[in-house]
């Protein structure tokens, strides 16, 4: 009980105060922890963490294979894809570039048009300069996944009475350099599959926006109403909305929401009919069609919905959530939340 | 409204005060020949005597509340004292920060006073939360169809209140899933969070009696990668199609992917977030989300504790003071533009 209860909240406690105080007392020690060390101990923690999470994981799949669960062939490609990943970050680098030296002045410029050609690099000269500045060699600036990559390249440049060495990248700078497995991996599975996962929710928006612009009540309507105005307010097509359009169609709103009230329909048509003939008279007798009123543009109605109503809602949302978050915090900083710890 | 009319006029009369004797202060140096400074014995009986028959009509009225009262005085004569003060001294403070420490000790002070008022046995009654109550009948809907309940802890780390939150409502859900003998599933984005949930869940099987239906792997990691995760995560769904979703932690765009996948399933779904930006995603696809504060609220409401419900009337009554704040900023700073006053309130709230 004390291991797991007493010490766990002990470190809360202190810490949780620590850190709050790190924002407000003005003491180097204190601003280094909250600022430096806590958050290196918590990124060290969380990376001795992950091996529990991928062990976790890969001893589901291979279990799933064993005991051939339903669907248990998607689990062969999470574990060779596992196994893949630790093969090229842990054990085969790629990342092989070669690295020219001790060439002639009579082979610059034929190398350097070479390697123009080859690498389509854009400025010779600088080729050329580069070469004779290398004193420790010239380092071609291009990456092989394979060695034999590298030697089918070095065999163009065998002509030339050159001085040709095949280098890697240090292990751990060959996750990011351009040309190893690891690297390949990302670029050409990894980063397509997130893009394509991303690019879903272009479909779920689409999905989600129907659904919630279904007319179903006065709210719904609103929203249909407002995401309409935003959508063509955004779009240069909004620009070139007349003011008579947007005349007519607020006097169609104020009739769709007077509408319960008035059950006779001759005197409802008459009175929305009457309002759309009054209001372009108006219109056009005040000289509307050279300088419309603001009220009547539709960007500038989208500007409007989009700097008050809609920043009034979300900040009386995000005052709500810091104050829940502060609460929440206190509650765990004076050891009365103690749920996440199991109790 | 009758009952606290005269509370709210004396309260305005207290505020007209201070903007008048500080007009007079700054701007009129004398009155009808009278010297400012001379008035200044009669500057502080009227307000004493204004403030003291406020105090009593509070105390008379709300006499649960007059300790609350005098704690925000105390609060405000403090702050004042600090500001008058602490311009001659060190201050310990970091330069800039001495209004948002007040701040964060005002919040403090009160939530803990009503934590107290609660322990004491005071009743406090919250109003009832739709999502909140639909949890049992979401995992008791997968009981009776045979399926299993799937509960997202949000992708981000232990370092942040909403997953703490959600694992505390994880709690809750793995207790009445070993009630209801319904299969739970926890796929989680980090391991830390991993570590923390299997805790939680092994702790309410056993306070259910059910110990024997627990198991390490019902929280399993996935992976670390936003997008990643909720690939596996929809994976999950749409091949074990679980009769109940629940979203409640941290999220970011990956929301709407996973509640839309978990609406096409026919899945009942309950979300909650802190994050602003993805409530109108949960909104329009599930079936309850728990909105802002409701979400925090959410360890206090299931408990029922006394010193957890004592802090979300603590919240409550803080949002009431941010709310006479803001108006009270509003026309200061409406007077201060229009020269009444010297003083500038927004710069209070510049650091």
């Amino acid at each position: 009980m004390f291991l797991k209860r007493h010490v766990p909240l002990f470190i809360v406690v202190i810490i949780g105060l620590l850190t709050l105080f790190g924002n407000f007392i003005d003491n180097d020690e204190v601003k280094n922890f909250v600022d430096n060390d806590a958050t290196q101990w918590f990124d060290i923690i969380a990376s001795f963490a992950i091996f529990l999470g991928s062990l976790n994981m890969l001893k589901l799949q291979i279990l799933k294979i064993i005991r051939k669960h339903k669907n248990w062939q998607y689990s062969i490609l999470a574990v060779l894809g596992f196994a893949v990943a630790i093969f090229a970050g842990f054990f085969y680098r790629g990342a092989n570039y070669i690295v020219v030296s001790n060439v002639n002045e009579i082979n610059l410029l034929p190398i350097a048009e070479l390697l123009t050609d080859e690498l389509h690099l854009e400025n010779q000269n600088t080729v050329i300069s580069n070469i004779s500045d290398a004193k420790d060699g010239y380092e071609i600036p291009k990456i092989f996944m394979t060695q034999s990559g590298a030697e089918a390249f070095m065999e163009k440049l065998d002509k030339f009475d050159v001085n040709m060495e095949i280098k890697s990248k240090k292990w751990g700078i060959h996750l990011q350099a351009k040309g190893s497995l690891f690297s390949w991996i990302f670029f050409n599975i990894f980063t397509p599959l997130s893009s394509t996962m991303f690019a879903l929710l272009a479909f779920f928006v689409a999905s989600a926006s129907y659904r919630a612009f279904r007319i179903r009540n006065f709210e719904a309507t609103l929203l249909l109403v407002s995401g309409i105005i935003l959508m063509l307010g955004r779009v240069p097509i909004g620009e070139l909305i007349p003011w008579w359009v947007v005349a007519i169609l607020i006097v169609f709103g104020v009739g769709a929401i007077s509408a319960p009230w008035i059950k006779d329909k001759k005197i409802f048509f008459g009175l929305v009919v009457g309002g759309i003939v009054l209001f372009l008279s108006v219109g056009f007798s005040m000289g509307w069609n050279q300088s419309p009123p603001q009220i009547l543009l539709i960007p500038v109605i989208q500007d409007w919905i989009f700097d008050y109503p809609t920043t009034a809602g979300s900040r009386a949302l995000m005052i709500g959530i810091a104050l829940g978050i502060v609460a929440t915090s206190f509650r765990i900083i004076v050891g009365i939340e103690r749920s996440f710890l199991g109790e | 409204m009758k009952k606290n009319f005269k509370i709210i006029s004396l309260s305005i009369l207290i505020l007209i005060q201070l903007i008048i004797y500080q007009y007079l202060i700054r701007v009129e140096s004398s009155i009808l020949g009278w010297e400012i400074t001379n008035l200044y014995f009669v500057i502080i009986i009227t307000f004493s005597l204004t403030l003291k028959a406020l105090l009593k009509t509070i105390s008379k009225q709300y006499p649960k509340h007059i300790l609350g009262v005098y704690f925000i005085i105390a609060f405000i004569v403090i702050v004042l004292i600090y500001r008058t003060i602490g311009i001659y001294v060190t201050s310990i403070f970091i330069e800039g920060t001495t209004f948002k420490f007040s701040v964060v000790a005002l919040v403090s002070m009160t939530l803990y006073y009503y934590i107290q008022k609660a322990k004491s046995g005071e009743k406090i009654y919250l109003r009832p939360i739709a999502g909140l109550k639909a949890i049992e009948e979401a995992v008791g809907r997968a009981t009776e169809m045979g399926k299993s309940v799937l509960f997202v802890p949000g992708i981000s780390d232990l370092d942040q209140v909403e997953t703490v939150s959600g694992l505390i409502l994880l709690g809750h859900v793995a207790e009445t899933t070993a009630k209801y003998e319904a299969g739970l599933n926890v796929p989680v984005s980090k391991s830390i969070v991993m570590e923390a949930a299997r805790e939680t869940c092994r702790e309410s099987y056993l306070r259910a009696g059910r110990p024997d239906l627990y198991y390490d792997d019902m929280v399993h990691y996935i992976t670390d990668d936003q997008f990643a995760y909720a690939a596996g995560v929809n994976g999950i769904m749409v091949r074990e199609k679980p009769a109940a979703c629940f979203y409640l932690g941290k999220f970011y765009a990956e929301s709407l992917l996973l509640a839309e996948t978990g609406n096409s399933i026919g899945a009942i779904q309950i979300a909650g977030t802190g994050s602003p930006s993805q409530i109108p995603f949960f909104v329009t696809a599930c079936d309850y989300t728990l909105i802002g504060e409701e979400f925090f609220t959410a360890s206090a409401y299931l408990s029922k504790k006394p010193e957890l419900l004592g802090s979300i009337k603590g919240q409550d009554i803080v949002k009431g003071l941010v709310m006479a704040a803001m108006i009270f900023t509003l026309i200061l700073n409406g007077f201060f533009q229009a020269g009444w006053v010297g003083f500038d309130i927004v710069t209070l709230f510049e650091n």
